[in-house]
């Protein structure tokens, strides 16, 4: 008999069977890119405060870091196209260039979201280390035309801790898909920030009506105090 | 409007503005006489006869406008997107990520997963890298079909029965019209060959139609 384990989340002890284990459960980081949170990147051409989406970057770390321990699976993702914009629909370009960063465009950190540039790059603070999987994705949504979903399902994965930026776009829009297709989602409020803190509160909220619509709201220090590890986990 | 009046099983009616053509897995390591498909024994001297047709149908594509899409097969070099049963099945003495004749068997960016020199990719011509046999299965075939507009695939490459057919399949369940050139694709098997190009046009052209580079070629030209 496996013990059931669970983490206090809002509105529900997550995940909803008890079954949390390190082999069944992937922490999945989004987009935490020099282009949504350092200087000179898309979020800062576009002119937003970046303290809103550098606030999750300690939290992660040290987050991040107890789970590598304890075994638990580590998926990366990073938004960008190909370098000849094949996969950037015209009005997602149009758009961008409308608030003065057009994707494709050179920025002050490279072409701005284009694969295999500067800023493009995840941040050295929450560098993947070899066997994490890193999942790059042309839209916000991190299961569109991507191998996501056959990865999660090739390890056995069944629940999924969200975290990383932005918590009203890339993060919201991966956790629907994620819980259309039958995972089970908690997302993080402090591991999780967005160019605005209203559209940051309404995100978590939205998760947590209807009995948890698309999964459970919790928070690192909640999660690292009941994270199982393997050991205590398999008696 | 192109037609193809001798097209099997009846005239094949396309637009060539939203023809895409797929070149499938035309990789070293299926092709090559030194490669992982030669080292399990199979002949791989069919595959290499249909070489100068592929050439010739994405001569024609590039002629005429037709966008080409080629395919390839292949792992991450972690193989994080490799199902056990892929890998293991069998209990084969290579396995796909081994280091085989021309470097680690089906992994992305390894000499025996390129394309082969003769039908390589142009500048600006989509490769998608695909895990399973389909190619719109964990790829982003789709996007790229949908903003090009695409509502015909023809379809070439190998093998007729694995990865030709399974991707014909899901283009055809997302509702594209689907034509196979007939001396543009093989196998290792010629008898399955023949029962995929039957199935194909079984019951009304019920996965599509199939018909010869030449004759696609002519409806370009009329």
């Amino acid at each position: 008999m496996t013990a059931k384990s669970t983490i206090k989340a809002d509105p529900y002890a997550w995940p909803y069977n008890g079954v949390l284990r390190p082999d069944n459960t992937a922490l999945m980081i989004i987009d935490m890119q020099t282009d949504f949170c350092g200087v000179g990147g898309y979020v800062d051409k576009m002119g937003y405060d970046l303290s809103m989406t550098q606030a999750p970057i300690a939290p992660i770390k040290r987050l991040l870091a107890t789970m590598r321990d304890k075994g638990y699976h580590i998926i990366h993702t990073r938004e960008g196209h190909r370098s000849d914009l094949s996969d950037l629909p015209a009005n997602k370009r149009w758009r961008s260039r409308q608030i003065g960063a057009g994707i494709g465009d050179q920025g002050p950190c490279g072409k701005i979201l284009v694969r295999g540039e500067k800023g493009w790059n995840i941040i050295p603070e929450l560098a993947p280390m070899d066997g994490e999987p890193i999942i790059d994705k042309p839209g916000k949504g991190s299961f569109y035309a991507t191998d996501l979903e056959m990865i999660l399902r090739t390890r056995g994965i069944d629940n999924i801790i969200l975290t990383g930026i932005t918590t009203d776009v890339c993060v919201s829009t991966t956790m629907r898909e994620a819980n259309d297709r039958g995972f089970e989602c908690l997302i993080l409020s402090d591991c999780c920030g967005a160019t605005d803190r209203g559209n940051h509160n309404a995100a978590l909220k939205m998760v947590i009506m209807q009995g948890g619509v698309f999964g459970a709201v919790s928070d690192s220090e909640t999660l690292l105090r009941h994270l199982p590890c393997l050991s205590s986990n398999t008696r | 409007m192109a037609t193809i009046s001798t097209a099997q099983p009846f005239p094949f009616i396309f637009d060539p503005t939203t023809t895409v053509l797929i070149v499938i897995d035309m990789q070293r390591d299926f092709i090559e006489p030194d490669g992982f498909g030669a080292s399990l024994g199979n002949d791989v001297s069919l595959l290499q006869a249909i070489i100068p047709t592929v050439a010739n149908l994405i001569q024609i594509c590039r002629t005429y406008g037709v966008p080409v899409v080629h395919t390839r097969e292949c792992h991450r070099p972690d193989l994080s997107d490799l199902p056990p049963s892929k890998r293991n099945r069998g209990n084969p003495s290579l396995r796909i990520g081994d280091i085989g004749p021309m470097g680690r068997i089906l992994v992305a960016g390894e000499p025996g997963a390129d394309i082969v020199p003769e039908l390589y990719p142009a500048d600006g011509e989509l490769v998608i890298d695909k895990p399973g046999k389909g190619a719109f299965y964990a790829t982003d075939l789709s996007g790229h079909l949908e903003s090009l507009g695409t509502r015909t695939l023809i379809f070439a490459g190998v093998t007729t029965e694995v990865c030709v057919q399974t991707t014909m399949r899901e283009a055809n369940d997302r509702g594209y019209d689907c034509l196979l050139i007939e001396d543009a694709t093989e196998s290792y098997f010629p008898a399955f060959k023949a029962a995929t190009l039957n199935f194909v046009r079984a019951q009304g052209a019920l996965l599509g139609w199939t018909a010869s580079c030449t004759e696609f070629g002519a409806a370009l030209n009329d």
